[in-house]
C-alpha cells in the first residue's frame, strides 16, 4: 500500500523529468541537424524557472482552471502507463481509460484559451481539434487491432505477452498497425509536419498566444507530459515495453530521436493537407491491419 | 539568474535592422547558445529588440508591444536610428530619441551593427542584470506619467488606458 502511494506520487515526477529532458534534447538535436551548436540540455529547465519568476496576468477563472485541468489530465494519464515494471494504476482500466484521458489535455487548453478571446487562439484550437479528428481515427483502429490480437484491454497484459513472444512491431499481422501508428506519431506529438495548431509564423503560436509567465511554464510542463505519454504508449504497445525502467527509457529515446529527425526535415502541412494525409495512408494501413488481424484471429 | 540565461526576444520587425536578425538566430551565429530565441508574441517574451528606425506609426505599435510584455522585461535599441535618429536625423516622420517614450536598457550603436554586436549586447545585458542595473521596467513604472506625456506629445491622444495610475496613487503594478 505504502509502495503504491509512493509510486503514485513519484511517478509523475519521473515522467516530468523524462519529458523535460526530451524537450531539451529535441532542441539540441534540431540545432545539430541545422549545423548550429544549440542550447545547453538544461535550457528548458532554465526557461521554466524564468517563466515561474515572471509576472503574468489572468484573463478569467476558466483561463486558470483550464490549464490545471489539462495538466491534471496528463498526470492521470501518466499513472495508467507502465514504465518498465513501474505501473501505479495500470492494473485497472487499461487502453480504454488511456483513450479517454488523453482527450482531456487538449480539451483543457481549449477551455482555457476560449476565455482569453484572442482570434489566434480560436484558429489554433480549431486546427488542433480538426487534427485530433484526423489522427484519432487511425489511432482507434490501431488500438482495436491490438486489442483483437491479444484478446485483452490491459496494457500490462499486452506487455507481458510481448515479453514472452516477440515485439508487436515485428510480428506478422501487427507490423502493419505499428507502421500506421508511427506515421501518425508526429501528429499526436504536434511536431512538424503537423505543428499546424501552434504555428508561430502564421498564427503567433496559436493556443499559446496569450500565455506568459507561469501559465506558459505550466503549458510547457504539459507539453513535456504529452511527449512522455504518446511515446510511452507506442513503446508499450509495439516495442514490447521493458522489464526495467532503463531499457524502457532507451526505447523511448530511440523513438523520440526518430521523431525529432522527422521534425527537423519536413516543412509544415496546411490543415487540409494534414487531414487528407492522415485519413489516407495511416487509416488505410490501420484498417488493413485490423482486417488481417480479425481474419487470423477468428 | 534564470532571467539572464533565458532571454526570449519578441519577434517584431521595426526597421531595416531586422535583416541582421535571421543570421543571428540561424546556423552562422547561433543565438540559441545564449538562450536567446525569437518568440511569436510579447506575452512570452522578456527581451525587446528595437531593430532600426522608428517611425511615428511604428512607435504606437512599439509602446503597445512593450506594455503587453510581462515584467521583468528588457529593451535593447539596435542601430543608431533609435539612439538619435541616425541618418533620419532631420526626417519629419521618425522618432529621434526612443528612450523618451519607452525605457531602454542598452544600445547597440552602428549603421548597421554586425550580428556579433547582438551577442556583445546580450553578454553585457547579463552583467547589467547581475548588477541590478537593467531596471528599465521599474523606471517605466515609477515615472510613467512623464513617459505617457511624451507618448501623447508624439502620437496625440492614445486610445488605450494608462498601464499604471497617472495620479501618483499607489505604485501597484497591474501586471
Amino acid at each position: 500500500m505504502v509502495i503504491k502511494v509512493m509510486q503514485i506520487i513519484l511517478f509523475p515526477v519521473l515522467a516530468l523529468i523524462v519529458g523535460v529532458f526530451f524537450l531539451g534534447l529535441a532542441r539540441k538535436i534540431m540545432a545539430r541537424i541545422q549545423w548550429r551548436y544549440g542550447p545547453p540540455l538544461v535550457q528548458p529547465i532554465i526557461d521554466i524557472i524564468r517563466l515561474f519568476y515572471q509576472n503574468s496576468v489572468s484573463h478569467g477563472r476558466m483561463f486558470d482552471l483550464g490549464i490545471v485541468l489539462s495538466l491534471a489530465g496528463s498526470i492521470v494519464a501518466v499513472l495508467f502507463l507502465p514504465f518498465g515494471r513501474i505501473c501505479p494504476l495500470s492494473g485497472s482500466g487499461g487502453l480504454l481509460v488511456i483513450l479517454y484521458i488523453m482527450l482531456i489535455a487538449p480539451l483543457g487548453l481549449a477551455l482555457s484559451g476560449g476565455q482569453a478571446a484572442n482570434p489566434n487562439i480560436s484558429i489554433g484550437i480549431s486546427r488542433k481539434l480538426i487534427l485530433s479528428l484526423g489522427y484519432e481515427v487511425p489511432l482507434l483502429l490501431v488500438l482495436l487491432s491490438i486489442m483483437t490480437h491479444y484478446k485483452t484491454i490491459s496494457i500490462i497484459e499486452v506487455v507481458n505477452i510481448q515479453q514472452s513472444t516477440s515485439w508487436s512491431i515485428i510480428s506478422f499481422p501487427l507490423f502493419v498497425s505499428g507502421l500506421s501508428y508511427f506515421l501518425i506519431l508526429p501528429a499526436i506529438l504536434g511536431i512538424r509536419p503537423f505543428d499546424i495548431s501552434s504555428a508561430p509564423q502564421e498564427i503567433s503560436s496559436g493556443p499559446m498566444v496569450e500565455y506568459g509567465g507561469k501559465y506558459l511554464a505550466l503549458t510547457t510542463i504539459e507539453h513535456a507530459y504529452v511527449l512522455f505519454i504518446s511515446i510511452a504508449l507506442f513503446v508499450n504497445l509495439f516495442l514490447g515495453g521493458a522489464v526495467n525502467p532503463a531499457i524502457f527509457f532507451v526505447k523511448m529515446l530511440v523513438v523520440f530521436v526518430l521523431s525529432v529527425c522527422i521534425n527537423a526535415i519536413f516543412p509544415r502541412f496546411r490543415i487540409e493537407q494534414a487531414v487528407k494525409y492522415l485519413w489516407k495512408w495511416p487509416t488505410l494501413l490501420a484498417f488493413l491491419g485490423l482486417i488481417i488481424t480479425m481474419a487470423i484471429r477468428s | 539568474m534564470a532571467n539572464k540565461y533565458s532571454l526570449h526576444a519578441v519577434y517584431f520587425c521595426t526597421g531595416c535592422g531586422i535583416i541582421e536578425v535571421p543570421p543571428v538566430i540561424t546556423a552562422r551565429w547561433d543565438a540559441e547558445r545564449f538562450g536567446v530565441i525569437p518568440v511569436a508574441t510579447p506575452r512570452q517574451a522578456n527581451l525587446f529588440l528595437i531593430t532600426g528606425y522608428v517611425s511615428v506609426k511604428t512607435l504606437r505599435a512599439i509602446i503597445k508591444t512593450y506594455e503587453q510584455m510581462y515584467e521583468p522585461k528588457y529593451t535593447v535599441g539596435f542601430g543608431s536610428c533609435p539612439i538619435n535618429g541616425g541618418m533620419y536625423w532631420d526626417s519629419y516622420n521618425t522618432i529621434k530619441h526612443l528612450d523618451k517614450y519607452i525605457p531602454i536598457d542598452g544600445w547597440i550603436a552602428g549603421c548597421m551593427p554586425r550580428p556579433e554586436a547582438i551577442f556583445v549586447a546580450v553578454t553585457h545585458l547579463w552583467t547589467l542584470i547581475d548588477k541590478g542595473m537593467a531596471n528599465g521596467y521599474k523606471k517605466y513604472r515609477d515615472s510613467y506619467k512623464s513617459y505617457r506625456r511624451n507618448q501623447e506629445m508624439a502620437l496625440g491622444k492614445l486610445e488605450w488606458p494608462p498601464l499604471y495610475p497617472l495620479d501618483g496613487g499607489p505604485k501597484g503594478s497591474k501586471q
